[in-house]
């Protein structure tokens, strides 16, 4: 009567390891393509039915300046004009709501770093990145359309660049009927002039966005490997009316808008349901961006403290690193520069916080921008529509100029074309510097100045590793020296472990050792004495 | 020397498959642990799970079996002898004295083991697998609920691992302690365990008690017959642990005063041998009258077929402790007792089944003292060899 239980039990135990071979079955070959959503793949995707722009008549002239070709575009492309002078991209301003602060006005061109500090009162050179034409100073016209720079996001013929110190006016060398003529959907070159330069050089600020990408392959970045599906940024950051999908944490606050992994490989990706879960609290890019500035370096640290050292002739001077790196300029100080960088681990639920220019300073070092989230944050206490997730993050640490009486950082006026006009990179002299940054704003500078430390985080999304170079388990569920050693607010399996509990339980399996082997010798002997 | 039918087909099914998954569950536990490296951490994760399932359900059916074979009793609790047996674990063992308690088909573990047993499987089995579930299934949000922290999950099932792994190196210790070292493994395996004539004795002590016991149960409140009962239990209990003499005569007194009614039947379904006390409670007059013939005779047709399953697990090897049946005298009336089936074996095969009968009807009040001067348990015990 026993059998057919026996029968249903081996079935059911067969069952549960056939089903765990079935799993191994389910992973994907090397080759086999993933399931994705939302996008359509390279090979499947119809040819470009791009309208041939040389063609028309009204871009067969000789433009002088850029706003003609603005003028030009806007007369077949109506209203979009309108569309761009609302985005970030033009305004370098939105307002966002930050915790304990309120609504306040954040955005490029009013919140700090830690790189070159700030726009303001430099805005001649910086805004060589501004989508437009002009921005000079705070006389700018945010609403004139024919200020709007098209070309720098539609050259399609690779020819177009703005003139350095001109406020972002083309170099006068482009030939703006050629570019006019070549214009479509913006690729990798267009965003990257100006993403993969920040902070004054190639992958400086980002440490994954850089023109490595450019012709880089699928181990460099799965997604814009040109050995791969050479995916433009566009084909992630959606667009509709110019407006972006997506979120740069050192400037903006709220968990919106944002440009996710998951748009398209859902948050369910893997074969392997376990991993799936890991989801819920990690995010795709923790395990598959292991490192980051794998072509060139990034700058890890920028010490504004030791610039304005000059040479013999009373000259700006550089001098390098080893792998050609910048490692001082008079201008700006020290910096060191680092390559195959392993990302730091925080808890972020999209929420960011900055250290605003008219805040009191509270901590050293100074967080220029704290992401948001413990991993308390989940279930009933989150505070954003999912719980923290632990992402991988740039780390950029800084010294820079501060108050040492208000307390507060100092936006100092770095940029000139001439001598005497307060400029730091020009006259070497901070303390005029900060006080033309800061009258600049209206705001107080006590003429008392030193330097702070500051940490800027930037989460990293780019340079995602092909699937073999991902994160495994061990790196993470390791007792030591693990990735996460730092995230000390949660129970992690192989990580974590209670001492105490531990030595208990060795002790009772010696003792229960010991206990056996004890009473086995006695038994032996006491048998053998017996017979004997 | 005889062999007895232990352990049946399921039960040693269940113990080396649940010993086989709490080794795979300690060896891939304690790498998830990162105690050390072995098969890798994922395949050691999907390994733990899948084993984690396996003993989920193997622990179903063994729920399942426990209470439709009555095998749950195995784990009563009880203080008697406890002391004797740690005393013979701590100083007997080595002078080479007896086991103060054998291996019994009703009695298959020692006090020390009852308590043991009872704790593995109430306590550290238990606390294991719903740590270990929690662990497995709310760390993340499942149907919106999800632990708070798994910190304290994960030092409950940690220690919890630690504690079996000390329960299993005493174990398998203990396991040399039977007849020969290695007579209680074989056991576990073929089910069979060799007993000496003496300790068959004392599972048939243990059979009557035990049914001694089950009828006590169903008198309430303390008459006369249960008073008897406890005598017969008391004299009954006091002989286990020592070397039991079957003519002993308290001990025969203590079973002819409680009335106990003993049949043998063949595997073909005929009496064998019957002994007074049956043959007064069924009414006959001689043994002659009912040997020979079908055990159908006494039983109406319903019955008949309820006993008829019964019969045939006992032939397949088990021991069972039915409940309270219905008879049917000679004279045609009816009466009640509990009754004890147990399968008889000779060179390894089961040639029949025998038992002992206990009246639980009322009449058996006034025949009580009839019977007392009857009955010579130890001649029908000597008679069945």
């Amino acid at each position: 009567m026993n059998k057919p239980i026996l029968l249903i039990v081996f079935s059911l135990l067969f069952s549960a390891v056939s089903f765990a071979q079935d799993v191994e079955k389910e992973q994907l070959p090397e080759e086999t393509r993933i399931e994705v959503k939302n996008y359509i793949w390279k090979s499947e995707r119809p040819t470009s039915s791009q309208a041939d722009h040389s063609t028309f008549e009204i871009l067969q002239q000789d433009f002088a300046t850029g706003p003609d070709v603005t003028e030009a575009c806007i007369t077949c492309h109506t209203k979009r004009d309108e569309e761009v002078m609302a985005t970030s991209h033009w305004n370098w301003e939105r307002t966002e709501m930050l915790d304990g602060k309120g609504e306040v006005p954040v955005g490029k061109k009013n919140i700090l770093n830690n790189f070159c500090i700030g726009v303001a009162a430099s805005e001649a050179t910086c805004t060589r990145c501004h989508i437009g034409y002009g921005w000079k100073d705070k006389s700018f016209d945010f609403t004139e359309g024919k200020n709007i720079d098209c070309l720098v996001c539609h050259d399609n013929s690779g020819t177009y660049k703005k003139g350095k110190g001109m406020a972002g006016h083309a170099d006068p060398s482009v030939n703006l009927s050629y570019v006019a003529q070549n214009v479509g959907q913006p690729k990798r070159e267009n965003c990257g002039v100006c993403h993969f330069w920040g902070g004054g050089g190639n992958n400086v600020k980002h440490g994954d966005l850089e023109m490595a990408l450019l012709e880089g392959t699928k181990k460099l970045d799965v997604h814009m490997g040109i050995d791969g599906e050479d995916m433009s940024c566009v084909d992630c950051h959606k667009t509709e009316n110019h407006q972006m999908a997506g979120k740069l944490y050192a400037l903006s606050s709220e968990n919106k808008d944002r440009a996710t992994c998951e748009q398209c490989h859902t948050a369910e990706p893997h074969a392997d349901k376990m991993i799936n879960s890991h989801n819920t609290r990690i995010a795709c890019q923790t395990c598959h961006i292991p490192i980051y500035a794998k072509a060139n370096s990034t700058k890890m640290i920028w010490d504004w403290s030791t610039a304005g050292r000059l040479d013999e002739e009373g000259k700006a001077m550089h001098e390098s690193d080893a792998d050609g790196n910048h490692n001082y300029l008079s201008i700006k100080g020290t910096f060191v520069y680092d390559d195959h960088v392993k990302p730091e681990y925080y808890w972020f639920n999209g929420l960011a916080n900055h250290q605003l220019i008219t805040d009191k300073i509270d901590t050293i070092p100074v967080q220029m921008n704290s992401l948001d989230g413990s991993y308390a944050d989940k279930g009933a206490r989150q505070k954003t529509d999912t719980p923290s997730k632990i992402w991988p993050v740039k780390v950029h640490r800084g010294k820079q100029i501060y108050d040492t009486e208000y307390k507060t950082l100092i936006q100092p006026k770095l940029w000139s074309p001439e001598k005497g006009d307060s400029a730091y990179w020009v006259d070497f002299n901070w303390n005029e510097s900060a006080k033309a940054g800061m009258d600049y704003l209206g705001l107080p500078y006590s003429g008392n100045y030193d330097f702070v430390e500051t940490e800027m985080y930037w989460p990293l999304n780019h340079m995602v590793a092909p699937k073999e170079q991902s994160l495994s388990c061990k790196d993470c569920h390791t007792r030591n020296n693990g990735r996460l050693a730092s995230l000390n607010d949660f129970y992690l399996p192989g990580r974590d472990k209670s001492n105490i509990l531990d030595g208990i339980g060795i002790a009772l399996v010696i003792l229960a050792s010991l206990g056996v082997l004890i009473h086995g010798i006695i038994r032996i002997l006491a048998t053998k004495r017996s017979k004997a | 020397m005889k062999k007895v039918y232990i352990y049946t087909l399921f039960n040693r099914f269940w113990h080396w498959t649940q010993a086989l998954l709490i080794f795979i569950l300690i060896v891939t536990g304690f790498e998830v642990h990162s105690t050390y490296n072995l098969i890798g951490y994922e395949a050691a994760v999907n390994l733990h799970n899948i084993s984690a399932w396996a003993f989920l359900v193997l622990i179903v059916f063994a729920i399942f079996w426990h209470l439709t074979t009555g095998e749950w009793r195995q784990y009563i609790q009880t203080t008697k002898l406890v002391k004797e047996q740690v005393g013979y674990y701590l100083t007997g063992i080595f002078k080479g004295a007896p086991h103060p308690t054998s291996k019994l088909v009703y009695n298959k573990f020692n006090p020390l083991q009852r308590i043991i047993y009872l704790g593995l499987k109430i306590l550290v089995i238990p606390v294991q697998v719903i740590s270990g579930f929690l662990y497995l299934y709310f760390n993340y949000p499942l149907g919106g609920v999800e632990l708070d922290s798994l910190q304290w999950v994960a030092y409950i099932h940690t220690i919890g691992a630690f504690s079996l792994m000390a329960f299993i190196i005493a174990h398998m210790y203990l396991t040399t302690t039977g007849h020969k070292p290695t007579s209680a493994i074989k056991a576990m395996v073929t089910g069979w365990e060799e007993m000496d004539d003496e300790e068959i004795h004392e599972r048939m002590v243990n059979d009557i008690e035990e049914a001694l016991l089950k009828t006590k149960k169903q008198f309430k409140g303390g008459n006369e017959k249960s008073q008897d009962l406890d005598e017969a239990l008391l004299t009954a209990q006091s002989n286990i642990g020592s070397k039991i003499n079957m003519k002993d005569n308290r001990f025969r007194d203590a079973i002819a005063s409680s009335g106990v009614g003993y049949f043998c039947i063949s595997k073909e379904g005929i009496f064998r041998d019957v002994n007074t006390a049956w043959i007064n409670l069924y009414k006959y007059d001689t043994k002659e009258e009912i040997l020979g013939n079908h055990y159908k005779l006494s039983r109406t047709e319903e019955d008949f077929f309820e006993l008829e399953k019964s019969v045939n697990r006992v032939l397949n090897g088990e021991t069972l402790n039915h409940g309270e049946v219905k008879r049917i005298c000679k004279d045609g009336t009816s009466g009640y007792h509990t009754l004890t089936i147990s399968p008889v074996i000779v060179d390894h095969e089961i040639t029949g089944f025998e038992g002992f009968i206990i009246d639980t009807t009322d009449r058996r009040l006034a025949e009580k003292e009839l019977l007392k001067k009857k009955i010579r348990i130890d001649e029908e015990l000597n008679s069945k060899k």
